[in-house]
């Protein structure tokens, strides 16, 4: 027998992986998402999570990204 | 200018809520909280010509469209700045006129951004008092400007010019032969304050008959003043020729008016009007005037002053002024007398000797404040190595130096040292009491923008001083207070270009280094799950930091250089220096332990990198070091980040091939908020042209052998006791008011970390020799020819 | 494009998977994907025969020559022997040249050799263009003076104005007129724009991006073959159309050419190439045309820069700083709107724009699909004549490209690709025979043999899936 599910192979460095998995814990997202937790840099997650996810990765880059310009002033 | 001082002093204590600004705030600034703001400043310094474009309207594309407002000259190729509405300025960096443009536009306005091609200016309320006060006047100032612009200049921004210049620097107190005197050649000005009877109150009138004018006015034909020169100027090889370039003929003509206005700005003997004030009443004349919009321009006529007994004091022959150090004490002296003012020149480039020159020209009993007992040391070996003072005529007034400062010519004290209200032995309050009743014909004011406003007007409440000058490298605060230094010292009378310095070679060129330091993921879980104070900790010991760092420390140590290592975390200070066997001062370092650490990274071959807590930023000068690498900083303080750039900018010999001779490297925990941290802090910098590379990888690092905290182990190890660590671990160093009594008392921190401080114990001690031969005597030729 | 949007999926939607970029073919590329029967057609023009043959590789031209006037077919090892052995690939790659543009064709010889003879029309043609004779096959331009001639710089102008009026409309800037029903047509047929899923409007496109940030002479050619493309829907003929636009191409700058003996379709074409301002007019009827640059040399992509729209081409108008500001010397509110795709307008002066590159300015233009390399390739290929002063390679400071490139990065820190996963195999050997097939199908994109666990494609699963029900029954 084999086990058969369908999602998105998600590929990313380990930082950003423990970004996912703490999203996963708790429950950020509204809910779990992370089907399988493959290796260090790679996670099987369900498909329909995905926008809000990617939502969630620019909120974190906004966070810690600053302008590095002034603009007017 | 004496009595400046007092009237600061009652607005004290009442208390303003000011916004806690998070990490903007700066320790030393903490007890800043209750100083009144803008109370002393004049109403046309609230003025701002940002908004004089309020409703302008903006194009499709979203950007402001000034088109309307300013209509392009034919010949538009050929000079060189906009002037925007808003009271912007841009100015071509590549023009033939540039020259032209630059040195005006420094003097009426506030550089914004000067990279490489075009620089950014703005005109405020400030500059143009600055612009005023160091003579020049509204007609020429707006003249000058439309000739120099491609398009029509503005009609607010001429209106805003009038406004903030009219009535600017129309009146000036002159201390002569110990009378004070209003001073103005426009009566007209002066019948108008004279209208005032706050004023009226002021003025002394000593026989009023005797006097000839009808208002009582003293008319005075002022003589013709030289400039005095200061040292041996190097020869100038900026006469280039620039007769290919065209330079429109109104540009050059007015520009040599200009010039030579500064330069003989009296020499049309000046009719000037007068009358003398009470001294008592000084300080309510000085407020008063201010919200006449008259504020007083502070001048010191030291060449006429016969009450103060001249000091023998002058600069040695060896003493070269680099062409911005003479430009700035023109500035200073342009007039034949002292004006009170900020020199703003970036650390390295030399604001001691601009100092040191200063006193010497002055020639009365010179006071000097520093922010640190090590920085009064310095202070003294470049009094010594520039001057001719020798030790007897140099004191310093700190609770370790034994100098019996009564009497001398040349005081070095710390700002703290005067300001403190804590119990001073007797000695002390004998000094404090002489210092207090004393005439002072100068006080320097060094790092003038890390004083807290508070305790600068205490200064000015105690020492009574005839000219102030204040040097920095950076007007930068984070707190806006830089506006206050304008009325309480002075204008800025002269702020230096860093990319220009670079390209000249008076300041080292340095490249500047974003290092990403990957999160190990067990870090970076526990990174998002903590609380946010422990955050800096994580984001500070990431392993893969620590690595870089030692990466960093090997890689520089092999190329024979020197490093500093800057961390505002004790806990990460202490563990990355004891981890690498290296020495390292903070807070609690005693001042004979920090002298003897300088002098071995200094002159011990061995020890070729120290660590270092904030105490580095601004208390002493590390003129060895061209390597910095930050590992955790003051949250995103531009100024700290300018601050510890100037560590490493004294121009360095040799080495001209590379095309760095420093290099500034800070690492920065990816995916955390160092990441923002660090390009807040940057932002200073990279407006004054400087860039920073982004390396995302370190070439070389993976090959490095035995680079600690490789294994899943060791790194486990760590994030125990990362996590172990109290909270007073999480925070930045704090220093109470650095330089006290006892030097940052280490009495606040806790005792558990004193036994790791062995880590610099097997430092040895080297001898200083001391390299200053005593040539007392001498008299700088060109010097001895400018005096009389 | 338009279908492929509809039929995507939920993810391609969300842009995150890599979508198609713009596609940009050269005149070669373009001819070879005709059938041999339109090339057969063109090639009775000397026209289209020179234009071929001198965008064709040297080596090329250089075996046309020698058998231009061989009448029977040459064998091939012949031919192969003329070069040196090391350049044996070069050879073989003009070969295949020349059989993709049917300038010649495979012919046996007696003997059994294979051997290589030229497209008889082409070589009739070709002939006639170089060395003369056969009818005259530029365009007529026996006219009476035009007593309103117009001069280069006023084509010029002209030609400048009519394309802007194309690039305006892509970048939805208000400021300038309209364009024709038609011309809309073609930038959605294109794909450089495309309806707006709400109100219907046409909106640029990924491809439209990059599209705009092209020099103007490849935006033309671009153009142009999208244009082609739908010729044959509007009744118009291709080949007509073709021959019409390489006799431009070899026309004379500022000289003006008669419509007489057009027919109604060149005269619809022409019309079109007028809005375009590959053409001037002064009116429909004038009678007379004067071709513009745009139409000059359309074909030769190849050698850029040696010629052509030098005029046309503003000269480097961008300033880059370190501190990431841009400062315009310009006063076209085109290029202040191609700027503004990623820039942050500040300030507009009547001869400069003043901005900002931010990462919000720069991610927003990542977002529309244009890419790191197409915007640092717009600012340098704009590049200020003072920044190009410095001796350092790129004329943009490093840390601003670098910056931009991590800007990019940063938005592909994850990497998705819809997959399915198997799990809980039963015997590793199951495991080992399914992972092999689907790796070898090109299927697997991530497998882990201890844990028995393997992701494969989307693409991949129903085969995946067939061959595991094959071998489960198998065993």
């Amino acid at each position: 027998m084999v086990n058969v599910m369908k999602g998105v192979l998600v590929k990313c460095d380990s930082a950003m992986k423990q970004f996912l998995l703490h999203l996963d814990e708790t429950m950020k997202l509204g809910k779990k998402f992370i089907i399988q937790d493959l290796d260090e840099t790679h996670l099987f997650i369900s498909a329909d999570i995905l926008d809000v996810l990617q939502a969630k990765i620019d909120d974190l880059m906004d966070q810690i990204s600053f302008p590095v310009t002034e603009k007017g002033n | 200018m004496a009595p400046t001082k007092r009237f600061y002093s009652k607005n004290e204590g009442k208390p303003k809520k000011r916004k806690k600004d998070d990490e903007e705030e700066w320790a030393m600034e903490d007890d800043d909280s209750n100083d009144v703001e803008g109370a002393v400043v004049p109403g046309a310094a609230g003025r701002n010509a940002e908004n004089n474009d309020q409703g302008v309207q903006e194009d499709e594309f979203g950007a402001k469209d000034y088109r309307s407002q300013m209509i392009l000259k034919s010949d538009h190729n050929s000079r060189p700045l906009w002037v925007a509405p808003n009271g912007h300025i841009f100015l071509e960096s590549f023009s033939p006129v540039y020259k032209h443009a630059h040195d005006f536009l420094i003097a009426i306005s506030e550089p914004v951004c000067r990279p490489e091609f075009i620089h950014e200016y703005k005109l405020t309320a400030y500059s143009l008092y600055a612009a005023v006060s160091v003579g020049l006047q509204t007609h020429d100032i707006i003249e000058y400007l439309k000739r120099l612009s491609k398009t029509s200049v503005p009609e607010g921004i001429v209106e805003f010019i009038k406004l903030c210049t009219l009535s600017y620097g129309k009146v000036k107190l002159v201390l002569k032969h110990n009378k004070y005197f209003v001073e103005s050649p426009y009566p007209e000005v002066l019948q108008k304050l004279l209208k005032d009877p706050v004023i009226q109150e002021c003025r002394l009138r000593r026989n009023a008959e005797n006097e000839s004018d009808v208002d009582g006015l003293i008319t005075q034909i002022q003589d013709k003043k030289s400039i005095p020169t200061f040292g041996t100027k190097p020869s100038t090889s900026d006469q280039s020729t620039e007769s290919t370039t065209v330079v429109p003929d109104d540009i050059t003509n007015f520009y040599e008016k200009m010039d030579n206005e500064e330069d003989d700005e009296e020499e049309a003997a000046l009719n000037t009007v007068s009358f003398e004030v009470n001294q008592e009443k000084i300080e309510v004349l000085q407020k008063r005037c201010i919200e006449l919009e008259h504020p007083l321009l502070a001048e010191y006529d030291f060449r006429n002053d016969t009450v103060n007994p001249d000091i023998n004091i002058d600069l040695k022959p060896s003493a070269v002024l680099r062409p911005y150090q003479e430009k700035s004490l023109r500035k200073m002296f342009g007039n034949g007398r002292a004006r009170s003012g900020v020199i703003v020149l970036p650390c390295g480039a030399g604001k001691s000797l601009v100092g040191v020159t200063a006193c010497c020209t002055v020639r009365k009993r010179a006071l000097v404040l520093c922010n640190s007992g090590v920085s009064v040391e310095q202070w003294k070996q470049q009094f010594k190595m520039w001057s001719t003072a020798d030790d007897s005529m140099i004191c310093r007034f700190t609770s370790e130096a034994k100098d019996k400062p009564m009497g001398c010519s040349i005081l070095v004290t710390t700002y703290s040292m005067i300001t403190h209200t804590q119990r001073r032995s007797w000695e002390a309050e004998q000094t404090m009491k002489w210092l207090q009743e004393q005439e002072w014909g100068i006080m320097v004011l060094d790092e003038v923008h890390t004083i807290p406003a508070k305790m600068f007007r205490r200064v000015l409440t105690i020492v009574q001083s005839h000219c102030k000058l204040g040097l920095t490298a950076t007007l930068l605060r984070e707190d806006d207070k830089i506006a206050d230094l304008n009325f309480l010292i002075g204008p800025k009378l002269y702020e230096a270009n860093w990319l220009e310095l670079q390209k000249r070679g008076f300041i080292a060129r340095v490249q500047c280094a974003e290092v990403w330091c990957p999160m190990t993921p067990e870090f970076y879980r526990e990174y998002l799950v903590c609380k946010t104070s422990k955050r800096l900790l994580l984001y500070v010991m990431n392993p893969h930091k620590f690595r870089a760092c030692q990466y960093l420390i090997r890689y520089h140590e092999r190329r024979g250089d020197k490093t500093i290592v800057f961390s505002d975390n004790v806990f990460a200070l202490k563990h990355y220096a004891i981890k690498m066997n290296k020495p390292y001062i903070y807070g609690p370092t005693t001042q004979s332990e920090r002298i003897q650490i300088l002098q071995n990274f200094k002159f011990n071959p061995k020890v070729n990198t120290i660590f270092v807590s904030k105490v580095a930023d601004t208390s002493f000068d590390l003129p060895e070091a061209n390597v910095l690498v930050q590992i955790s900083s003051h949250g995103g303080s531009r100024r700290q980040e300018a601050q510890r750039l100037g560590r490493i900018l004294r121009a360095k010999k040799g080495a001209i091939a590379e095309e760095y001779n420093a290099f500034f490297y800070t690492l920065v925990s990816q995916d955390t908020m160092e990441m923002n941290y660090s390009r807040k802090r940057q932002r200073f910098l990279i407006n004054q042209g400087y860039s920073y590379k982004v390396i995302t990888k370190l070439a070389g690092m993976e090959e490095e052998p035995d680079l600690m905290y490789k294994t899943r182990e060791e790194q486990g190890q760590l994030l125990q006791q990362v996590l172990a660590a109290s909270d007073i671990d999480c925070e930045d160093e704090k220093i109470p008011g650095e330089g006290g009594p006892r030097g940052g008392s280490s009495a606040t921190r806790r005792a558990g970390h004193l036994s790791s401080m062995s880590g610099a114990d097997d430092a040895v001690y080297y001898e200083y020799k001391k390299s200053a031969s005593s040539s007392t005597a001498v008299k700088h030729p060109l010097f001895k020819k400018f005096r009389h | 494009m338009a279908q492929n949007d509809t039929k995507s999926n939920h993810i391609n939607n969300s842009a995150r998977l890599q979508p198609a970029n713009l596609e940009c073919k050269n005149l070669h590329d373009y001819l070879k994907t005709r059938s041999p029967a339109v090339l057969e057609r063109l090639y009775n023009h000397p026209t289209i025969c020179l234009a071929v043959y001198r965008e064709l590789p040297e080596l090329a031209r250089q075996y046309v020559i020698r058998i231009l006037f061989v009448e029977q077919p040459v064998p091939q090892a012949v031919i192969a022997s003329w070069g040196h052995q090391k350049y044996a690939k070069e050879h073989s790659h003009v070969c295949n040249v020349l059989s993709e543009l049917s300038v010649w064709q495979e012919a046996s010889i007696r003997g059994g050799l294979a051997g290589w003879l030229l497209s008889p029309t082409f070589k009739r043609n070709l002939k006639i263009a170089l060395l003369g004779g056969g009818k005259p096959w530029t365009m007529s331009s026996a006219l009476d003076p035009d007593n309103k001639a117009r001069d280069v710089a006023f084509l010029d102008a002209y030609s400048a104005e009519r394309w802007e009026c194309v690039l305006h409309y892509m970048v939805g800037s208000q400021q300038q007129e309209g364009i024709s029903a038609d011309a809309v047509r073609i930038l959605l047929h294109a794909g450089l724009m495309k309806r707006d899923e709400e109100d219907g409007s046409p909106v640029i496109t990924r491809q439209g991006f990059q599209f705009l940030l092209l020099d103007r002479q490849a935006q033309v050619w671009h153009f142009i073959l999208q244009y082609l493309d739908t010729v044959e829907q509007r009744g118009l003929d291709l080949v007509e159309c073709l021959t019409f636009l390489f006799q431009l191409s070899f026309s004379t700058l500022g000289k003006d050419y008669s419509t007489e003996g057009m027919s109604a379709g060149l005269l619809i074409f022409l019309q079109h190439l007028r809005e375009f301002g590959l053409v001037y007019q002064r009116k429909r009827k004038a009678g007379r045309f004067y071709p513009t640059r745009l139409a000059l040399n359309i074909t030769c992509l190849q050698d850029k820069g040696a010629i052509v729209l030098e005029e046309d081409t503003p000269k480097g108008y961008i300033i880059v700083e370190t501190n990431y500001r841009i400062y315009a010397y310009t006063d076209s509110n085109l290029q202040v709107a191609l700027i503004g795709l990623f820039t942050e307008l500040l300030y507009r002066f009547p001869n400069v724009v003043v901005g900002v590159l931010t990462r919000d300015s720069v991610r927003q233009a990542l977002k529309g699909g244009i890419t790191a390399d197409q915007i640092i390739g717009y600012l340098t290929q704009h590049a200020h004549t003072q920044m190009l002063t410095n001796e350092t390679k790129s004329p943009l400071p490093l840390t601003v490209i670098d910056q931009i490139k991590l800007w990019e990065l940063e938005r592909n820190r994850l990497v998705y690709s819809e997959g399915v996963l198997y799990s809980q195999f039963l015997s590793q050997a199951d495991f080992n025979v399914l992972k092999e097939y689907a790796q070898t199908s090109g299927y697997l994109i991530w497998c882990n043999k201890e844990k028995r666990t393997m992701v494969v494609s989307k693409a991949g699963h129903d085969d995946v899936k067939k061959f595991w029900k094959r071998y489960s029954k198998g065993n």
